[in-house]
C-alpha cells in the first residue's frame, strides 16, 4: 500500500514542480489534430502548424491580411501578383528561407498527387515563377482577388528538408520558420513546443508552449480553473459563468466569420412563397435568443449572410426588427391564416448552442401558427445530404457559412452553379462573377453590396447570427487576445 | 490444452470477418469521404483523386472486397483524416487504454472483494446496509456525472489530483476510479452472495469448529471457493469495460483508443474505425480466454467439461 502512495505523491509533487515553471504555456484544445502534416484541410490543423510554420501572408486576430514571409505584394496585371519576400529569414534547421521554397510548396500543394487539402483554396494558380531570390510572381488562370486570403492558409516548407524527408518526414517533424520549434508530439494528448529564437519578428517570450487535447468541455473548464492551463478554447456558453466568477480568470470571445443561417426549400410550398420567408423573419426575436441564449456573445446578422467583420458586408442593411403582428399579416396575405407544419433539420454541437438555438427558433414560429419539429442529425449524414443533388435535408436546414474574411467564401453558396440552395438569382449570379473576376477592390465591395441587397430582400434564408468563439483565459497572461479565426497567436504573449 | 484453445479461437476470423463487413458498409452508406474530407472549395480533380483511391464509384461489395484484400496483407488503409497509416494510429493508443482499464479492473476487483466480504460479514447491520446502499448508487450513476463529480471534488475543492490528462501515476487515478465504480457494485453484490453461501457450507462450519481465528477462515477458505463466479462475471465484463472506457477517455483527456474511435466515427475514418475495432476483438477474445484458462486452473471440474 505504501508504495503506490509513495509514487503518488511522488508524480503529485512533479506536476507541482512542473507548474512552477512560468514560461511554459498551457493550452486546454477542443480539437486536436492526428497529424503534423501541413496542410490538411482543417482549421484545427492549421491551428497547430501555424505555431511552427509561416504563410506569404496571414490573418490577424481579427481576420485582416497582413505580411507574414511576404512583406508586401502587388498587382502587376489583371492575372500576376508579385510577391516580395522578407530577408534574412532562417527555417529551424538553419537553412535560409528563399523563393525556392515558396516555389516548391505551391507547386507540391497544387499537384493532385499530394493530396494538400487546401488545394481548392489556391487551384486558380497556373504558375509560380521565381524572379529573383527574393521576388515571386504567381500567375492566375483569371484575376483571382481573394489569392492573398488564401495564401494565409497555405504555409511555406523548407524545400530541401521537405525533399530529403518527405511527406513522412514532414508530418512527424514539420520544419518552417514560424515562433516555435517541435519538442515533442504524443497523439491524441499533447504537444510540446519550445520558442524559436531566430524567429524573425522576435524570440517569442514564452520559453514553451504545451498544446494539450481536452474534448470534454467541463473538464476542459475545470483544467483552467485549477491553474493546469491558462488558455482554453471553446467555453460553452453554460460554462461561461464558471469562468467570469473566478477572480484570476476572464472570458474573451469574439466574433468569427460564421454566419448561421435557416435555409429554405424555395421549389417547394410554403417556402417557395416569398411572403412567407418574409413572414417568418418577423417573427423571430433574434435579439432576445442573442441575449438569453448566446448570453450577448456574437452578433445578429444584419439582414444578410456576411457577419460585420467580412469584407463585402452592407451596413445600410439592417435586420428586419421583430413583428409578429406583421409576421401574422404576411402570413395571412399569402394564403397560411392558420399557419402550417414544418421541420428544421440541423446539427448538434457543431455550432455554439445550435440545437438550443433551433429550439427557440421553433417557439418563436409557435407564437405565429407555425408548427415547428426539429430534427437534429448526425454531422456525416447532414453534410452528405447537403453535398447530394436531392439536398435531402426537408424544408428548412440550419448551417453556418464561413467566409474566411471575405464575400467570395461565403456568397458561393447562394450562386445558380452550386447545390446547397435551391434559390438562385440571375442577378446575384452575375454579380457574384463580376466580383471574383476583378482585383479592383471598390468595384468588388459594390457588387458584395448589392448581393446583400438582393438576400434581404429575397430572403432565401433566414439570417440568424455571426457566431463568436469563447476564449477562457488566465489573468496571468498578456499580450494574448482571442483570435476570430481559431488560430491560435502566441508570440507577443506573456506570463507574468 | 492446445484442443481447448483451438477449439476456442476457430471461430475468432468468422467475428471479426463479420464485425468489418457490419462497420464497413454502416460508415460508407451513412457518409460519402468526399463530403466530409475535402475543403467546400474543393476541385474535381480533388474529387476524382479521393474517389480513385477509395474506390468509390465501385459497388459497396466490390470497395469491401478491395478493402479486405489490404487488410489481409496486414494494410488496414491510410487514416483518412490525417493520412498516417491507420493501424499505427490504432496502436499508439492501445497501451493507454489498456493501462487505464486493467488499473479500473485492478481497483474494481479489490474494492469490490473487500466491500462484498465485509458487507456479508456484517450482514443487515449498518455496514451492509451502507455499503449496498452505494453499491446500487453506484451502479445507477452515470459514469459521465460521476467523472465530472470527481473532477470538482479532486481536483477543483481539494486540488490533489490533476483534472485530465496523462502523465504520472497521479493522472490515472480518476479516470480509473470512475471506469471501476461501473463494475464495484457488482463485485460487491455477487462476493456478498458468494460469501453467504459459502459461509453455511460444511467445510466452513468445520474450520470454524475446529477453532481457526475468523480472518483466516474468510481468507483460506471462503474467499478462494467465491471466486469462480467473480472471474466469471469479469470476463463478461471486460467488453462492457472497454465500451465505458470510451466516455471515461473523453472526460479525462486520456488518449486511448476508445476517444480515437468516438471522432473517428464521427469523420467516418472507415480505416481507424475498423483497425480500432479488429484491435478490440480480438483484446476481449484473448482477455476472456485467459480468464476461461484461469477459471479452468482454479476449478477441474470446467476443465474436463
Amino acid at each position: 500500500m505504501s508504495v503506490p502512495l509513495k509514487g503518488l505523491l511522488a508524480s503529485v509533487a512533479m506536476v507541482w514542480a512542473l507548474s512552477a515553471q512560468a514560461e511554459t504555456l498551457s493550452i486546454g484544445l477542443a480539437s486536436f489534430p492526428e497529424s503534423l502534416q501541413p496542410g490538411l484541410s482543417t482549421n484545427v490543423s492549421l491551428n497547430v502548424n501555424r505555431q511552427m510554420m509561416d504563410g506569404l501572408t496571414a490573418r490577424d486576430n481579427a481576420g485582416k491580411i497582413v505580411p507574414n514571409l511576404a512583406e508586401k505584394w502587388e498587382v502587376i496585371n489583371e492575372t500576376t501578383v508579385r510577391f516580395h519576400l522578407r530577408e534574412g529569414v532562417k527555417f529551424h534547421d538553419g537553412s535560409a528561407f528563399s523563393a525556392e521554397d515558396v516555389k516548391y510548396t505551391l507547386d507540391h500543394a497544387l499537384d493532385p498527387k499530394s493530396g494538400y487539402g487546401m488545394a481548392g483554396r489556391i487551384s486558380a494558380i497556373t504558375e509560380v515563377k521565381i524572379v529573383d531570390p527574393k521576388t515571386i510572381d504567381i500567375v492566375t488562370a483569371k484575376p483571382f482577388p481573394t489569392l492573398p486570403v488564401a495564401l494565409a492558409d497555405i504555409l511555406i516548407e523548407p524545400k530541401l528538408y521537405a525533399e530529403k524527408v518527405g511527406v513522412d518526414g514532414q508530418r512527424r517533424k514539420p520544419v518552417g520558420t514560424g515562433p516555435f520549434e517541435l519538442v515533442r508530439y504524443v497523439p491524441g494528448d499533447r504537444i510540446e513546443l519550445k520558442a524559436n529564437p531566430n524567429y524573425f519578428a522576435g524570440k517569442p517570450s514564452l520559453d514553451s508552449v504545451t498544446l494539450r487535447s481536452i474534448p470534454e468541455a467541463a473538464t476542459r473548464i475545470s483544467s483552467l480553473l485549477a491553474g493546469e492551463t491558462q488558455i482554453v478554447e471553446e467555453v460553452s456558453v453554460d460554462l461561461v459563468q464558471q469562468v467570469e466568477s473566478n477572480s484570476a480568470l476572464k472570458v474573451d470571445s469574439v466574433n468569427t466569420s460564421v454566419g448561421l443561417v435557416l435555409t429554405y426549400d424555395v421549389t417547394k410550398p410554403p417556402f417557395d412563397n416569398p411572403r412567407v420567408r418574409e413572414a417568418l423573419d418577423y417573427a423571430v426575436d433574434k435579439e432576445l435568443i442573442l441575449k438569453e441564449i448566446l448570453k450577448g456573445k456574437g452578433e445578429v446578422l444584419q439582414g444578410q449572410l456576411l457577419t460585420s467583420n467580412t469584407f463585402g458586408n452592407n451596413p445600410a442593411v439592417k435586420a428586419r426588427a421583430f413583428d409578429p403582428a406583421k409576421a401574422k399579416k404576411l402570413l395571412a396575405e399569402a394564403g397560411y391564416p392558420n399557419g402550417f407544419s414544418t421541420a428544421i433539420s440541423t446539427m448538434s454541437g457543431r455550432y455554439l448552442s445550435d440545437v438550443d438555438i433551433a429550439n427557440a427558433v421553433s417557439g418563436m414560429l409557435n407564437d405565429v401558427g407555425i408548427k415547428v419539429s426539429i430534427n437534429v442529425m448526425e454531422p456525416g449524414i447532414f453534410l452528405k445530404n447537403l453535398g447530394s443533388p436531392a439536398r435531402d435535408l426537408g424544408p428548412v436546414y440550419m448551417i453556418g457559412w464561413y467566409s474566411f474574411g471575405d464575400a467570395d467564401f461565403a456568397m458561393t453558396w447562394y450562386t445558380g452553379n452550386n447545390r446547397r440552395t435551391a434559390w438562385s438569382n440571375a442577378e446575384f449570379d452575375k454579380l457574384f462573377l463580376a466580383a471574383r473576376s476583378t482585383n479592383d477592390t471598390a468595384a468588388r465591395k459594390a457588387a458584395y453590396e448589392r448581393m446583400d441587397e438582393i438576400l434581404h430582400a429575397e430572403n432565401p434564408s433566414m439570417f440568424l447570427f455571426g457566431v463568436p468563439t469563447i476564449y477562457g483565459v488566465s489573468k496571468k497572461l498578456s499580450g494574448f487576445n482571442a483570435p476570430a479565426d481559431r488560430v491560435l497567436r502566441l508570440n507577443r504573449a506573456k506570463l507574468n | 490444452m492446445l484442443g481447448y484453445l483451438w477449439r476456442r479461437l476457430r471461430y475468432l476470423p468468422v467475428s471479426l470477418l463479420l464485425v468489418l463487413f457490419v462497420t464497413f458498409s454502416v460508415l460508407r452508406l451513412t457518409g460519402n469521404p468526399v463530403d466530409i474530407y475535402l475543403d467546400m472549395n474543393r476541385t474535381p480533380e480533388q474529387v476524382e483523386a479521393l474517389t480513385q483511391k477509395l474506390h468509390l464509384d465501385q459497388p459497396l461489395i466490390v470497395q469491401f472486397g478491395i478493402y479486405l484484400r489490404d487488410v489481409l496483407k496486414g494494410d488496414f488503409g491510410e487514416s483518412l483524416q490525417f493520412g498516417v497509416p491507420a493501424l499505427e494510429v490504432v496502436l499508439d493508443r492501445l497501451g493507454n487504454t489498456l493501462e487505464l482499464v486493467a488499473v479500473a479492473l485492478g481497483l474494481a476487483v479489490i474494492l469490490g472483494i473487500a466491500g462484498g466480504a465485509v458487507a456479508a460479514l456484517r450482514r443487515d447491520r449498518l455496514a451492509d446496509i451502507v455499503i449496498s446502499f452505494l453499491a446500487v448508487l453506484g451502479q445507477s450513476m452515470p459514469s459521465f456525472w460521476l467523472g465530472i463529480l470527481l473532477i470538482q471534488l479532486f481536483a477543483l475543492r481539494l486540488g490533489w489530483l490533476p483534472t485530465s490528462g496523462q502523465g504520472g501515476l497521479s493522472h490515472i487515478v480518476l479516470p480509473a476510479l470512475t471506469l471501476a465504480a461501473y463494475l464495484i457494485p457488482n463485485f460487491i453484490l455477487i462476493t456478498r452472495t458468494g460469501v453467504i453461501e459459502t459461509s453455511n457450507e460444511q467445510f466452513v462450519v468445520t474450520a470454524r469448529a475446529k477453532g481457526i481465528p475468523p480472518a483466516r477462515v474468510m481468507l483460506v477458505h471462503v474467499l478462494p471457493n467465491t471466486l469462480n463466479p467473480i472471474l466469471s462475471f469479469l470476463g463478461l465484463q471486460l467488453g462492457k469495460l472497454i465500451g465505458g472506457s470510451i466516455i471515461t477517455e473523453s472526460i479525462f483527456a486520456w488518449p486511448g483508443i476508445g476517444r480515437l474511435m468516438v471522432s473517428s466515427i464521427f469523420q467516418r475514418d472507415i480505416p481507424v474505425v475498423i483497425a480500432a475495432i479488429c484491435i478490440m476483438c480480438v483484446a476481449i477474445v484473448l482477455a476472456n480466454l485467459l480468464v476461461d484458462v484461469a477459471l479452468s486452473m482454479l476449478d477441474p471440474r470446467i476443465r474436463e467439461a
